[in-house]
C-alpha cells in the first residue's frame, strides 16, 4: 500500500459513489423517497471530484464550485420533498407505480 | 505506512459500506440515517482534503438541516413498506449490472494512468495557521459576488415554492386566537338587560 | 477589471428584474383576492422594465463583469430580449386561464418571473458556475410551476417525474463539469476553451463532454432523455405547458451554445458525432410518436422533440452560418409554440380543458378566425412553404448540406414529411368535420388580438423573413 495518497484514489472513491447512486436509482425506481437520497449520494460524489481537484491543483475554485452545490442542492430538496408531499396528499402513495395517469 | 492512508482508507469503507446501504435497506428512515453516516465519513475525508469549510457545512447544513427535513418528511407520510420494496429482487440484477459497468469504465477514466502520483504529485500540507473559510470567504464575496447573489435567489424560490405548494389555507378551519381570549372585556360577552319585574299573577 | 459600477450597469436587466420581481413578491401577499389582477400588471411591467433597460443599457460589443463570471454580448441581448417578449405573451394568455382555475394566481406569475431571471443569468454565464446556477434557478421554478395546481393528481404526478429526471440530469451535467474542471484547471469557459486544446483527444475530456451533453439533452427534452417531455406537458396547467415550451427552450439554446461553443470548440469533431446521433433519434421518435396521440398538448410535446432534432441540425453544422440557423430556428419555433399552446387555452372554457384532439373538430363553423390562425400555426410547424417555419427548415438545411452532410439533410426532409401529417389532421379537423360543441368561445378582448396578432407574425414574418434572420446572422460573427 503506497505511503501517499494519489488524486486517483478520491476520484475513484467518487466514480464508485456515482456508480452506487446510478444502481439506487434503477433498483429503487418504485420509492420516490430513496431515489431523492440516490440524488444526494450523486452529488456527493461530485463533489467528492471537485475538492479533490482543488486540492491537487492547488485552486480554490472547485471548493466554491461545491459551497454552491451543497446551497442548490438544499434549495432542491426542500423543493423536492415539498412536491412528494403534494403528491401524497393527492395519492396517499409514493409508490413509482402508481404514478399511471400518463401514457404513451 | 504514515497516518494518512490508515485514515482514508477507513473512512473510505465506511463511506461505501454505508452508501451500499441506503440504497439496499427497506426502511426509508435507516436509509435516511445511513445517508447521514454517508456524509459523516465524506466529511472527514473533506478535512483530509483540507477543506475544513465545507467539511463542517457538509456537517451542519446537509446532517443538521437537510437530512432532518427527509426524516420528518419519511415520518409525517404514512408510507407503505411493503409495496415499497416489491420488485426489488426484480431491478437488483439489472441495477447491479449497470453500476458495476459504469463504475469499471470509471475508474478505468480517472484511474491511476490519468491521475496517478506521477501526473498530480500530492500538494504540501498548510501550515497550522492557514485558515480555509478565511480563504473561501476572502473569494466568496469578491470573485464570487455574483454567483453569491443568484444563490440567494435560489434559496428565495425555494422558501417561496415550499410554502406555496404545501401551506393550506382552510377559511372553514376554527382556531383558537388566546390575545383575543385575554384581551376580552366583560361587555363583550355579558349583557345585562334590566326588565320591569313581572307581576305574579 | 472595470470599476464595480460599470459591472452593475452590464448586469443592470437582471438587477431590474430580481428588485421587480421582490416587489411582485410582496405586493401579491397584501392585495385581496379581488383585485388579483394588480399581480399581473406588476409582472408585466417588470418584463416591461427588463425590456427597456437591456435596450438602454446595450453596448454593442462584447463585455465581461464579475471575474469573468457573467457575459454581456449581442447574442445573448437579442436573446433576452426574445425571452422577455415570449414570457410577457405567456402571462397574457395565462390570466384568464389562472382566474377560473385552482391555481394559485400571484405564485404563478412570481415564479414565471424567477425563471425568467434563470433564464437571463442562464444566457448570460461565462462560467460553469453560472451555468449551473442559472440552470438550477430555471429547474426549480418550473418544478414548483408544475406542482401549482395542487388538487390535480396529474399535476403532482408530473411534477415528481419532472423533478426527479431533473435532479439526475443535473447530477450528469455536473459530474462532466468536475471532470472539465480537473482537465483545464479553471471554470471560465473562455479559459476552457483555450486549454481544451491540449486535451483534444483525452479520454477524461472526452467523459466530460459526454456528461455534458447528456445535461444538455435533457434540458431540451432530446431523445433519449424526452422521458419527461410528453408527460410534463400533459400533465402540467396548459398555463404552466405554455410557460415551459416556450421561453426556457430559448434558455436552452443559450445553454448549449455557451458549453459547447464558448467553452468546448476545441471539441467540435468529437460532439459533432453524438449530436447527430442526438438530432437523428429526437427527429424520428417525435415525428413518429406524435401521430399515435390523441391528446393534443401530448402531441404538441413530441412535436417539441422532434423541432429540438432540427434545431441541432444547425448546431452540428459548426458554422457561423449553422449557429445563425439554429437560433432562428429556435426563435421562430418559440413564436409558433406561443401561438400553438396559447390556442388550446383560448379553446379552454370554464371548467373545460380543450386538450383532446376532438375539441378542434369544425372550429371553422365556431370561429372561422381563430381556425385560421389555427391553420396558419399548424401549417409552419409542418414547414410548409412560405410560412415562416419553413425558412427555419430551409436554413437549417442549408447549413447541413453547406458542410457535406447531404444525406442527413435528406433524411430531415423525410422525417418533416412524416410529420405533417400530424398537424395537417388537425386542420382536416377543424374544416372538414362537423363541431361536436356548438357553443361560441368567450374569449377576453386582449386575448382575441395578441393571438390574431401571434398568428399573423408568423404569416408575414413568413413573407418577410430577412429581419429575424439577419437578427441571428449578426450575432455570430465569421470566426
Amino acid at each position: 500500500m503506497a505511503n501517499e495518497i494519489a488524486l486517483s484514489h478520491y476520484l475513484i472513491l467518487g466514480a464508485i459513489l456515482f456508480g452506487l447512486s446510478i444502481a439506487g436509482i434503477f433498483i429503487n425506481r418504485k420509492n420516490v423517497i430513496i431515489l431523492l437520497m440516490a440524488i444526494e449520494l450523486m452529488l456527493l460524489a461530485v463533489n467528492m471530484n471537485f475538492i479533490a481537484f482543488a486540492r491537487y491543483l492547488g485552486d480554490s475554485a472547485g471548493q466554491v464550485f461545491v459551497f454552491f452545490i451543497l446551497t442548490v442542492a438544499a434549495a432542491e430538496s426542500a423543493i423536492g420533498l415539498a412536491i412528494l408531499v403534494v403528491l401524497f396528499r393527492n395519492k396517499r402513495t409514493i409508490n413509482v407505480d402508481d404514478l399511471n395517469q400518463m401514457k404513451g | 505506512m504514515g497516518i494518512e492512508p490508515i485514515l482514508f482508507y477507513s473512512f473510505a469503507t465506511v463511506l461505501l459500506v454505508s452508501a451500499s446501504a441506503v440504497i439496499t435497506v427497506r426502511n426509508p428512515v435507516r436509509a435516511a440515517l445511513f445517508l447521514v453516516l454517508t456524509f459523516f465519513a465524506s466529511a472527514a475525508l473533506w478535512l483530509l482534503l483540507e477543506a475544513e469549510f465545507l467539511a463542517v457545512a457538509l456537517v451542519l447544513v446537509y446532517v443538521g438541516a437537510v437530512m432532518v427535513l427527509f426524516l420528518f418528511v419519511v415520518m409525517m407520510l404514512d408510507i407503505n413498506l411493503a409495496r415499497l420494496r416489491e420488485g426489488f429482487i426484480k431491478f437488483l440484477p439489472v441495477g447491479l449490472l449497470i453500476a458495476v459497468v459504469m463504475v469499471a469504465v470509471l475508474v478505468l477514466v480517472v484511474g491511476p494512468e490519468q491521475f496517478g502520483l506521477a501526473k498530480f504529485a500530492e500538494p504540501a500540507r498548510h501550515n497550522a495557521d492557514y485558515s480555509n473559510s478565511r480563504e473561501l470567504g476572502l473569494i466568496l464575496y469578491t470573485v464570487y459576488v455574483y454567483p453569491f447573489e443568484i444563490a440567494a435567489v435560489i434559496l428565495l424560490v425555494a422558501i417561496v415554492a415550499a410554502i406555496a405548494l404545501t401551506l393550506r389555507h382552510r377559511p372553514t378551519t376554527k382556531y383558537q386566537n388566546s390575545t383575543e381570549q385575554i384581551a376580552v372585556q366583560r361587555n363583550q360577552r355579558l349583557r345585562i338587560v334590566e326588565m320591569p319585574s313581572e307581576e305574579r299573577k | 477589471m472595470p470599476l464595480i459600477f460599470t459591472q452593475l450597469q452590464l448586469a443592470l436587466p437582471e438587477i431590474v428584474l430580481l428588485g421587480s420581481t421582490c416587489l411582485v413578491l410582496i405586493v401579491d401577499l397584501f392585495v385581496s383576492e379581488r383585485s388579483r389582477g394588480i399581480t399581473y400588471i406588476l409582472a408585466q411591467m417588470a418584463l416591461l422594465a427588463v425590456f427597456i433597460t437591456l435596450l438602454a443599457t446595450s453596448v454593442g460589443k462584447t463585455s465581461d463583469a464579475f471575474s469573468h463570471t457573467f457575459v454581456r454580448d449581442a447574442l445573448g441581448d437579442t436573446l433576452k430580449l426574445f425571452v422577455a417578449l415570449s414570457c410577457s405573451v405567456v402571462f397574457l394568455y395565462a390570466k384568464n386561464y389562472l382566474k377560473t382555475r385552482d391555481i394559485p394566481f400571484g405564485e404563478f406569475y412570481v415564479l414565471g418571473l424567477f425563471g425568467v431571471l434563470g433564464m437571463m443569468i442562464l444566457i448570460s454565464a461565462a462560467s460553469l458556475l453560472t451555468v449551473y446556477l442559472g440552470l438550477e434557478l430555471l429547474s426549480l421554478s418550473m418544478y414548483a410551476m408544475v406542482a401549482l395546481q395542487r388538487d390535480s393528481v396529474t399535476a403532482s404526478e408530473s411534477a415528481m417525474k419532472y423533478f426527479v429526471l431533473g435532479a439526475i440530469a443535473s447530477g450528469m451535467l455536473l459530474y462532466g463539469m468536475s471532470m472539465i474542471y480537473g482537465m483545464t484547471g479553471s471554470l471560465e469557459l473562455a479559459t476552457i476553451n483555450t486549454k481544451v486544446l491540449e486535451h483534444q483527444h483525452d479520454i477524461v475530456m472526452m467523459f466530460g463532454l459526454v456528461f455534458v451533453l447528456v445535461g444538455i439533452a435533457f434540458k431540451f427534452g432530446a431523445v433519449p432523455f424526452h422521458m419527461w417531455v410528453p408527460d410534463v406537458y400533459q400533465g402540467s396547467a396548459t398555463a404552466v405547458t405554455l410557460y415551459i415550451g416556450t421561453a426556457p427552450k430559448i434558455a436552452a439554446f443559450a445553454m448549449l451554445i455557451r458549453l459547447l461553443v464558448d467553452g468546448l470548440l476545441g471539441l467540435q469533431s468529437e460532439w459533432r458525432d453524438i449530436v447527430i446521433v442526438i438530432a437523428i433519434a429526437s427527429m424520428a421518435i417525435g415525428n413518429v410518436v406524435a401521430i399515435a396521440q390523441s391528446n393534443i398538448k401530448r402531441m404538441l410535446a413530441y412535436s417539441t422533440i422532434s423541432h429540438v432534432g432540427f434545431l441541432m441540425l444547425g448546431v452540428l453544422a459548426g458554422t457561423p452560418e449553422g449557429f445563425a440557423s439554429a437560433m432562428f430556428y429556435t426563435l421562430v419555433y418559440t413564436l409558433t409554440a406561443l401561438g400553438s399552446f396559447g390556442m388550446v387555452i383560448l379553446m379552454s372554457g370554464y371548467g373545460f380543458e380543450a386538450e383532446h384532439l376532438d375539441s378542434f373538430k369544425g372550429l371553422n363553423q365556431r370561429s372561422p378566425w381563430f381556425a385560421f390562425i389555427m391553420l396558419i400555426l399548424m401549417f409552419s410547424m409542418a414547414g410548409v412553404p412560405p410560412f415562416l417555419g419553413f425558412f427555419a427548415k430551409f436554413m437549417v438545411l442549408k447549413s447541413v448540406v453547406a458542410i457535406d452532410l447531404v444525406w442527413l439533410a435528406a433524411l430531415a426532409v423525410v422525417f418533416s414529411i412524416v410529420g405533417a401529417f400530424y398537424y395537417l389532421r388537425i386542420v382536416k379537423l377543424m374544416y372538414f368535420d362537423t363541431a361536436q360543441d356548438s357553443h361560441s368561445l368567450e374569449i377576453s378582448t386582449d386575448m382575441r388580438l395578441l393571438m390574431s396578432v401571434n398568428g399573423l407574425l408568423v404569416l408575414l414574418l413568413g413573407l418577410k423573413p430577412d429581419w429575424i434572420l439577419d437578427l441571428c446572422i449578426r450575432v455570430f460573427p465569421l470566426a
